[in-house]
């Protein structure tokens, strides 16, 4: 008989307990197993999923945090873009004022320098013209002088002294003069 | 003497047994403890027959989460998808009710009680168990009765339940005393949680009040392991007798009447698993919230 008999013929608990087969030997059995399958269990049943499941979970912790800061650097980036287009737009339109301004002092420069040397060209022609009508100018008058002189010798039928020829042919230059 | 009997069910022979024998058919269901294993036994420990279907089932549920977790992909498929979801779920399941913290140092005893009382109790389903085992012959020579058999429902063992109650207590205590301390304890039990906002005769009488409401609440937590045992065996020892029982009914239709019954044990059986876990993780909850609103307080 063991003590476990004994107590139950004394004790309504112990009684209830036998009639439902509860025995410390059986009882001590069962906790050693359920130990044993929950140690066995938690080591080779969860452990494994719930260091994948943590090894994801921080994955996806810094897959987050790199997306955050690749989003932050994209940000950065495009501002700069921006930045630089922005800059690069200014230093256009200043080249382009610069062409601009240049192009437009050019063209002004070129047609004053145009315009004298339309004026210079025009008054060297005035004072080719006038050289050539000067220069025509004496020759008729030689020719003038010549004609008179020689029409003088013929009609009068002498032979003229340098003094007649300079004299006639200052009056015919007078008269052509007038 | 004693004769191994092969069979599928159970509730085929009990209702052979009805049609035979109506008088002796009460004594033949489910016997309330269950029986060792005539050639089990290590030392002074038994090994019953409700032990075996533990260890097979622990075995069952150890090779499918070795298969699964053999060949570990990132994007989980098939064994290890559901083994992974079972698990996930679990965890994040408890980490809803009592804290991440709490559920991360708890989980081995939690989730253990929750697939372990779970698969037991399918598995206590399966036919074979309770028809497997040794009987005596009657007269005429046949077996109708197994009177030892080698496979029995684990939860159907109050020393099975017991034992899981007992080894929660236990740790319930240690994880109790962790978070609060002794002292943490015992205020948390018979402390007035208002004190610091009386003084006086109120403080004093208030005081005399919670220590008479700490010592009920002492009771109570002591016939927890009670509660916890008796209603998961009461539960699953109740079906199995259920099932034995709608089987003798109309011996015609032993193959029918009892199919809506397993329908019904199979939702018991989860609901049974999921109690003793929720109530367990509960219990664990209430003493441990306490310290660390403590704890927080102090920061």
């Amino acid at each position: 008989m063991t003590l476990f008999t004994l107590l139950a013929a004394s004790n309504p608990v112990t009684e209830i307990a036998e009639q439902f087969g509860v025995d410390w030997w059986k009882f001590l059995s069962q906790c050693i197993s359920f130990s044993i399958v929950a140690f066995v269990l938690h080591k080779f049943a969860y452990q494994p999923i719930l260091q994948v499941l943590e090894e994801r979970r921080k994955k996806i912790a810094e897959g987050l945090a790199n997306a955050e800061e690749i989003k932050k650097q994209l940000a950065a980036a495009q501002q700069q873009a921006a930045e630089f287009l922005s800059k690069a737009n200014a230093d256009a339109q200043r080249v382009i004022d610069d062409a601009k301004s240049a192009a437009k002092s050019l063209q002004e420069r070129e047609s004053q320098r145009a315009v004298m040397e339309a004026e210079q060209i025009i008054n060297k022609a005035r004072e080719a013209t006038t050289r050539e009508h000067a220069k025509m100018l004496a020759d008729l008058k030689r020719e003038v002088a010549r004609l008179v002189i020689d029409t003088t010798a013929k009609v009068t039928g002498k032979v003229l002294s340098d003094a007649d020829q300079r004299r006639l042919s200052e009056e015919a230059a007078k008269e052509l003069a007038a | 003497m004693a004769i191994v009997v092969f069979g599928w069910s159970a509730r085929t022979i009990a209702a052979e047994e009805v049609r035979g024998e109506h008088a002796t058919a009460v004594h033949h269901g489910l016997p309330a403890a269950a029986p060792e294993v005539p050639i089990l036994k290590i030392g002074p420990l038994h090994v019953t027959n409700s032990m075996v279907v533990t260890w097979i089932v622990t075995l069952g549920i150890l090779i499918f989460a070795r298969i699964a977790t053999a060949r570990m992909k990132e994007v989980p498929e098939g064994a290890q998808n559901f083994w992974e979801w079972l698990v996930e779920s679990l965890r994040d399941f408890l980490e809803s009710i009592i804290g991440p913290q709490l559920a991360k140092k708890t989980f081995w005893f939690f989730a253990t009680v929750f697939i372990f009382i779970l698969f037991t109790n399918w598995a206590g389903l399966i036919p074979g168990v309770g028809t497997i085992g040794w009987g005596h012959p009657n007269e005429q020579g046949g077996l109708t009765h197994i009177s030892t058999p080698l496979f029995r429902g684990v939860s159907a063992d109050l020393n099975m339940t017991l034992a899981m109650a007992i080894i929660f207590f236990v740790c319930w205590c240690v994880w109790a005393i962790q978070a609060n301390g002794i002292g943490g304890v015992v205020v948390h039990l018979f402390g007035n949680p208002a004190r610091k906002e009386m003084s006086g005769f109120l403080a004093l009488a208030m005081a005399a009040v919670f220590v008479l409401v700490g010592l009920l609440e002492v009771i109570s937590i002591l016939f927890r392991p009670v509660s916890l045992s008796f209603r998961l065996y009461g539960n699953i020892f109740a079906g199995e007798n259920l099932l034995e029982a709608m089987a003798g009914l109309v011996p015609i239709l032993a193959w029918l009447i009892p199919i809506p019954f397993y329908f019904m044990e199979l939702l018991v059986g989860l609901v049974q698993a999921l109690v003793f876990m929720l109530l367990t993780a509960v219990f664990t909850l209430l003493i441990c919230s306490h310290g660390d609103e403590g704890h927080e307080a102090h920061h």
